[in-house]
């Protein structure tokens, strides 16, 4: 039974439910992400022409990432490709044993995104990721630049935080259903809410995969490779973060 | 006593018909114009129907029209149990909520599956011991027992149902509840207290509440023609039936013509009109459409609304004297009474140990609860047959404890002429239990066999069973009829249902016994109840035999002394001057005065009155029987006979000898031998007997070994809807051959000395079964029925299974 | 709004292809649409409860290629649709491949098996009685089991290799298969591909929907049985409920080469244990160079059902697959 983007089934007693999302979205997906991404890029590359040169990676360095954040970045990527990988497979008719890997992947993620929670609220700088009115006039007035983090980046952040959280949550509740190691399966939740948590774990799985496209685009494009850089190395130089931030409204240690 | 036919082999009528296929059974048959209904049935197991939207399914080409439970009841549905013919509070999954006739099957389904209800969803439940728990769901809504006060909650403490449900002795003050929650006979502390000495078992048990199995699903046709509805449709009971059928219908009784020239089994849910109210469906479709309508019923449907066995979840305390007298009984049953109420099965159980055992004192409590699961109702010795695998491994236990035989133990408590038993000390007509103890062990060589008992070879063990049945076996107050046209051939009315028993015929070979006739000059009229024929009893509890013969002994009678009144009148002298034989009616001195029974008929025909059954009819002729009698007026001459009732109990009994080779490494055994014995008075039909024998012994080891009948605890959906899941025995599971016999020693209380035995003959052979299983593992008695393989290797490999407490309708998943 | 019960064939297509081309191209062209017919005795349940409801059927049982017993170069072929009955009483697998032979003759009841396939009883779907009945589970593409949760009715279902959905395969002749090293000869439009047995079916953990690897427009048209175990020492054993017309509680099939007592090698798998026919190579593996004795079967019962988690009510086939194992060994 389909219908638009949910997918209904019959419960126990012959009842339509929501079986979860519509996996054909993940065709529309792609070649939506695929399309606005090439479109970008076709953009990008017509302004590249006019604008000036990169701004040099030599020279001071500040610190933008610490150790442990970028530990904690790439451990969820990593996380989070291998529950995308794992979870599409069958989709799409892999046979694989996806199963395990999926949790252990998403216990993972669970226990690094609890972690950064922690960190963010309490040892890191919080308030250089809140989106405020100024943030969203940043795009449209060349000459205002960004704290530590742009616009979009803090757009891609709470996308992100969103996203990811949606799909933890309805993970773990989805994770109660199956037997593991630590728990035998029970059948306590009502299949109608059984159906609604497939249904948002497909629906941000979904937005994962547009966001996770998204994000490596821009994470490897010419005018933000340093970025990724800094996520690998831990800074940038003085003269990109000169180019790219409002020095008064971040104020970075030397890097080591 | 030298008899013409009683006792003797014969071809019953049908035979020929149903070997070769073209006997017809109701779905056999077709009507110019006939469309097909089929079900939409309940998916829930407890819900009230808030909306049916039909509107997509009645725009659909080739479909006629549906029929709801409004139309059905225009006054709203009976407020009791039992089941409907069409419901908006369904209390089980697969109850018929509405009907659809279509021009085909196919058709119907199609539409069906258009048909949107709205449904309330109700709290439902499956173990009556859930519902017996305070604060434990309901199967009805307004509670979970049915009687004189409409619906009430019968509840038990938390403690007294978790204490139960542990095996222990329910307190003296646990609450009772059920058509029959208690009876006590004799002292049982006295009797107890006389098997201190002795020996007492005391433990819990449970019996599993499985369907009929009938191979014919209760398919029926139906059509209105100058005001009578014809209806084609399946009985056990053809007149008893269709009497109450006409009522449930609400047709008048002569404007019913009910069709059922055979029937593919009935076992105890096709014997009344409650049981099968689905064939009002096509009556009642075929009335609303002025279209002859069939409605096939699926195998699963029959599994659904087709009804099943109480299942019992017991406790029993069981005290021996020292010389292996039963010197008392205790017994708490809570039985399972299913989704439409259900009967008294644990007090049967109870009567019968009174009965079979002799017991000194009993004592039988119970609470019969409702569960949203199959209807329940009587089958083949429903309460007999449960208790029969549960009691004898405990005598074989008492005899090894009391160092006897296990043989002589039940020759001990055996019930002979002049014992009564039951509640209320009611005599039997005879009993020859004793007899049929001694027949069995010698023809399966007991003693001999002994010395085989328990001996090993390599991972097989031997064990050896014997086994007891009861059942009550006669009714009486019904009446018979028999007409004898110019022909001089006798024409026997029988109202009896042919479920496959051949009971109809065998019972209308007293009527040709008392008249002398051979048995190619008779006729049996029945099939259709516009021959016009005889109300009889339901055909339940083993009873044809001996009520039908009385019946159909008295037509012949009435019709002997006519003939020799007739004879007297024409020939002179008194009646009592004369005598039949060679189908004439004569002078006893001098034979060659007399008169054919041609020329009595038809000089009966010239007298009417009396003769033809148009004056001087028994006053106390069933309303039933005197429209047929009414209707044959005048047409022939008749002999017709009210039977008046019997006061005593007229037992069937049957034991059991098998012989099993149990490997104990995967819990399957091997039936290696097997002799029934049926004790049943005069044996009328030797070849009728025989199958009631082997069949019964059929049924026997599925009650014993493998029959099941699941529902799913989550979500309450039958998981045994096919002859598959619910694990029929099949020919490999039976013996090679099971050897018969019996004592054939004749009843007082019936004028050819015959009593019933169809239901005891499963009851023997499952006690011998689960007697010799017990046998090969040592004397373990694991207190239930089946014994299923999984239970043999668990309880043989020592496995804890942290499972869910047993339940008698889940007994093993 | 559905019924619970059905019991009418739907409207269907039904194709009766002569020859293997015709039949390879129409399974090609309807792909899951086309439900591959051999005897019917898993097909006729499904569609007539509604189940399933392909638009088409394709009948093998008119294709002579896909019939008989052939001998090959170095063993035997079979065609898919050669009936049941046909193995059990065929004289070259009773001489050579009794073990076959044996498993064959054991299948359901013997009307069953004179219309049953070899190809049917190796690719019939799982016997889940809440799959049967066509609820939404996992296997049948929803999101949830009904047999494995607490209350679950699971007394047939898996005691290893469950993933969410904890059916097992009901076949007898697919563990005589695993255990004479046989060849499934997969056939479609594109050719044909060669897959051993042990791993033509497939668990839970990789595909959910189906029990063997076979994909869409491929068909099961041969069985090829190696020479390598031809006259071992067989052992065949299902134990059911019922002697006739039921499946396994637990099956085991055994082929083994003793010389002297002492076992050279040896090839176990038993049945309805899990979603697949479960190769015993821990057990093997132990066999080799073993005198055969009442101990080493205790021994090689007890290492067959390690790791074995039982469900609600199927503990009983722990015991009893050591059991068969031993009794497999000393035999």
């Amino acid at each position: 039974m389909e219908e638009g983007i949910v997918r209904y089934r019959r419960d126990v007693w012959g009842e339509e439910v929501i079986l979860g999302v519509s996996w054909d979205l993940l065709w529309v997906v792609a070649v939506a992400v695929l399309v606005l991404l090439a479109a970008h890029a076709i953009v990008m590359a017509v302004l590249v022409n006019r604008k000036m040169d990169k701004p040099s990676a030599d020279g001071r360095r500040v610190l933008r990432h610490e150790t442990i954040d970028r530990w904690f970045h790439w451990i969820m990527a990593v996380s989070i490709l291998l529950l995308i990988f794992t979870g599409v497979a069958p989709i799409i008719g892999l046979r694989v044993a996806w199963l395990e890997i999926h949790w252990i992947s998403g216990l993972i993620l669970t226990f690094v995104v609890v972690f950064h929670i922690i960190r963010s609220l309490f040892w890191q700088d919080f308030k250089s990721m809140i989106l405020g009115p100024r943030d969203f006039g940043e795009p449209f007035d060349s000459a205002k630049k960004p704290g530590k983090y742009s616009f979009e980046q803090k757009g891609m952040h709470w996308a992100v935080t969103i996203v990811a959280l949606t799909v933890i949550v309805t993970g773990i509740l989805m994770f109660v259903q199956i037997d593991t190691p630590f728990w035998d399966r029970t059948n306590s939740m009502p299949e109608d809410q059984l159906g609604l948590v497939f249904l948002l774990h497909g629906l941000s799985t979904l937005a994962l995969v547009a966001l996770a496209a998204s994000h490596m685009y821009f994470a490897l494009r010419p005018e933000k490779i340093f970025y990724t850089r800094s996520m690998l190395t831990g800074w940038i130089s003085e003269e990109e973060m000169a180019a790219n931030h409002d020095t008064t409204r971040w104020s970075p240690k030397e890097a080591d | 006593m030298a008899y013409m036919h009683i006792g003797k082999d014969f071809v019953p009528p049908d035979v020929i018909g149903k070997v070769t296929g073209r006997i017809k059974y109701a779905e056999d048959y077709t009507r110019e114009g006939m469309v097909y209904a089929r079900l939409l049935t309940s998916p829930i197991p407890h819900a009230r129907v808030l909306d049916i939207d039909a509107s997509e399914a009645l725009a659909m080409e080739g479909v006629f029209g549906i029929l709801t439970a409004d139309e059905v009841y225009p006054d709203g549905e009976p407020q009791s149990t039992g089941l409907k013919i069409l419901t908006n509070e369904p209390t089980l999954v697969g109850e018929p909520i509405l009907a659809l006739a279509a021009v085909d099957e196919k058709t119907a389904e199609s539409a069906i599956a258009a048909i949107n209800v709205t449904f309330e969803r109700l709290p439902f439940v499956l173990d009556p011991l859930d519902s017996l728990q305070e604060g434990g769901p309901n199967a009805f809504v307004g509670g979970n027992t049915f009687g004189q006060q409409g619906f009430t909650e019968a509840k038990w403490s938390s403690d007294q149902v978790a204490s139960f449900r542990a095996g222990n002795a329910p307190a003296e003050d646990a609450p009772t509840t059920g058509p029959i929650p208690t009876f006590s006979i004799g002292d049982l502390e006295a009797g107890f207290a006389a098997a201190e000495d002795g020996f007492v078992y005391e433990g819990s048990f449970t019996t599993a509440g499985y369907p009929h199995h009938s191979m014919e699903p209760r398919s029926a046709m139906a059509y209105w023609e100058d005001g009578k509805l014809y209806l084609h449709g399946t009985s056990q009971s053809l007149t008893a039936l269709a009497n109450d059928m006409a009522g449930i219908i609400g047709v008048a009784k002569e404007d019913l013509v009910f069709i059922n020239a055979a029937t593919g089994g009935g076992f105890g849910q096709r014997a009344r009109a409650g049981s099968i109210p689905s064939m009002a469906i096509p009556a009642k479709m075929s009335q609303k459409l002025n279209r002859p309508v069939m409605m096939r019923i699926t195998r699963e449907e029959e599994f659904t609304i087709g009804g099943a066995r109480q299942g019992f979840q017991g406790w029993i305390k069981v005290g021996f004297r020292p010389d292996g007298v039963m010197s008392a009984c205790d017994i708490f049953v809570v039985s399972d009474n299913g989704g439409k109420g259900g009967g008294a099965d644990a007090f049967s159980a109870a009567d019968c140990i009174s009965i079979l055992y002799q017991t000194e004192a009993v004592r039988f409590r119970g609470a019969s609860v409702a569960t949203n699961t199959a209807h329940r109702g009587a089958q083949r010795g429903p309460g007999q047959n449960q208790i029969a695998p549960i009691i004898s491994p405990i005598m074989d236990v008492a005899a090894d404890a009391l160092g006897m035989s296990r043989l002589d133990i039940r020759v001990v408590n055996s019930a002979q002429t002049g014992d009564v038993g039951g509640p209320q000390g009611t005599p039997l007509t005879s009993a020859y239990m004793p007899e049929a103890l001694r027949q069995a062990a010698d023809a399966f060589d007991w003693e001999g066999r002994e010395t085989r008992r328990r001996q090993r070879s390599g991972s097989k063990v031997t064990g050896l069973g014997i086994g007891q049945g009861y059942h009550n076996a006669g009714r009486s107050g019904m009446d018979g009829i028999v007409m004898m046209g110019a022909d001089g051939r006798l024409k026997i009315h029988s109202g009896v249902g042919n479920l496959g028993t051949y009971s109809y015929a065998a019972t209308s070979r007293a009527a040709a016994e008392v008249l002398k006739m051979p048995w190619d000059r008779c006729d049996i009229v029945t099939g259709r109840t516009d021959n016009h024929l005889p109300i009889t009893s339901p055909q339940d509890g083993s009873n044809s035999i001996f009520t039908n013969t009385r019946t159909c002994y008295g037509a012949a009678m009435d019709m002997v002394a006519k003939m020799k009144e007739i004879a007297a009148a024409d020939l002179g002298g008194e009646p009592a001057d004369y005598d039949i034989s060679e189908e004439r009616v004569h002078q006893i001195a001098d034979g060659s005065v007399g008169m054919t029974y041609a020329e009595v008929a038809q000089r009966a025909m010239e007298l009417g009155g009396k003769y033809t059954g148009e004056a001087e009819l028994p006053e106390e002729l069933h309303e039933w029987t005197q429209i047929a009698a009414s209707r044959l007026a005048g047409s022939a001459f008749m002999g017709i006979y009210h039977d008046p009732a019997h006061s005593n109990n007229p037992p069937g009994f049957t034991v059991t000898c098998t012989e099993i080779e149990l490997d104990l490494e995967t819990g399957k055994y091997e039936i290696l031998d097997m002799v029934s014995i049926g004790e049943c008075g005069t044996v009328v039909h030797p070849q009728g007997l025989k199958n009631q024998l082997v069949g019964g012994a059929v049924w026997g080891i599925g009650l014993s070994a493998l029959e099941r009948h699941l529902y799913d605890p989550q979500n309450g959906l039958p998981a045994s809807t096919g002859y598959w899941q619910s694990k029929v025995p099949t020919y490999l599971d039976t013996p090679v051959k099971i050897d018969t016999g019996w004592v054939d020693l004749p009843d007082p209380e019936n004028p050819v000395g015959a009593r019933g035995i169809g239901e005891p003959s499963q009851g023997s052979v499952s006690a011998a079964l689960t007697a010799a299983i017990t046998d090969a593992l040592d004397g373990h008695i694991f207190g239930a029925a089946p014994i299923t393989t999984d239970m043999i290797i668990n309880h043989i490999a020592g496995t804890q299974e942290d499972a869910v407490a047993l339940a008698q309708n889940n007994f093993r998943g | 709004m559905v019924a619970t019960s059905h019991d009418v064939m739907p409207d269907i297509e039904l194709y009766q292809p002569a020859d293997e081309a015709n039949a390879l191209e129409l399974a090609d062209t309807l792909g899951s649409d086309g439900w591959l017919l051999g005897g019917g005795q898993d097909t006729y349940g499904w569609l007539k409860d509604r189940n399933k409801s392909p638009s088409a059927m394709i009948e093998l049982t008119g294709i002579d290629a896909w019939k008989g017993v052939s001998e090959t170069g170095d063993g035997i072929e079979i065609g898919a649709v050669t009936t049941l009955t046909e193995i059990a009483e065929h004289s070259l697998i009773q001489s050579r491949f009794a073990l076959l032979a044996t498993a064959a003759g054991q299948v359901a009841s013997p009307q069953i098996r004179n219309v049953g396939t070899l190809g049917g009883n190796l690719i019939q779907d799982t016997r889940c009685w809440y799959y049967r009945r066509g609820l939404s589970c996992y296997r049948a593409g929803g999101n949830i089991c009904y047999a494995d949760s607490p209350e679950g009715l699971n007394r047939e279902h898996a005691l290893f290799g469950s993933s969410r959905c904890v059916a097992v395969s009901p076949s007898d002749t697919a563990p005589a298969l695993v255990a004479l090293d046989a060849t499934m000869v997969v056939s479609s439009a594109s050719g044909q591909r060669l897959i051993a047995a042990e791993d033509f079916f497939v668990g839970p953990a990789r595909d959910i929907l189906n029990m063997t690897v076979l994909n869409e427009g491929e068909i099961l048209t041969a069985v090829r049985i190696p020479n390598t175990w031809a006259n071992a020492e067989y052992y065949f054993e299902k134990v059911a409920d019922r002697n006739v017309w039921d499946f396994a509680l637990v099956n085991i099939a055994s082929a083994m080469r003793v010389e002297n007592g002492v076992i050279q090698d040896a090839r176990m798998a038993c049945g309805a244990v899990e979603c697949v026919p479960r190769r015993l190579t821990q057990v093997e593996n132990m066999l080799r160079g073993q005198a055969r004795s009442e101990d080493l079967g205790a021994e090689a019962g007890e290492l067959a059902v390690q790791g074995a988690r039982p469900l609600n009510y199927n503990h009983f086939k722990v015991p009893l697959m050591a059991n068969l194992v031993k009794r497999a060994v000393r035999a």
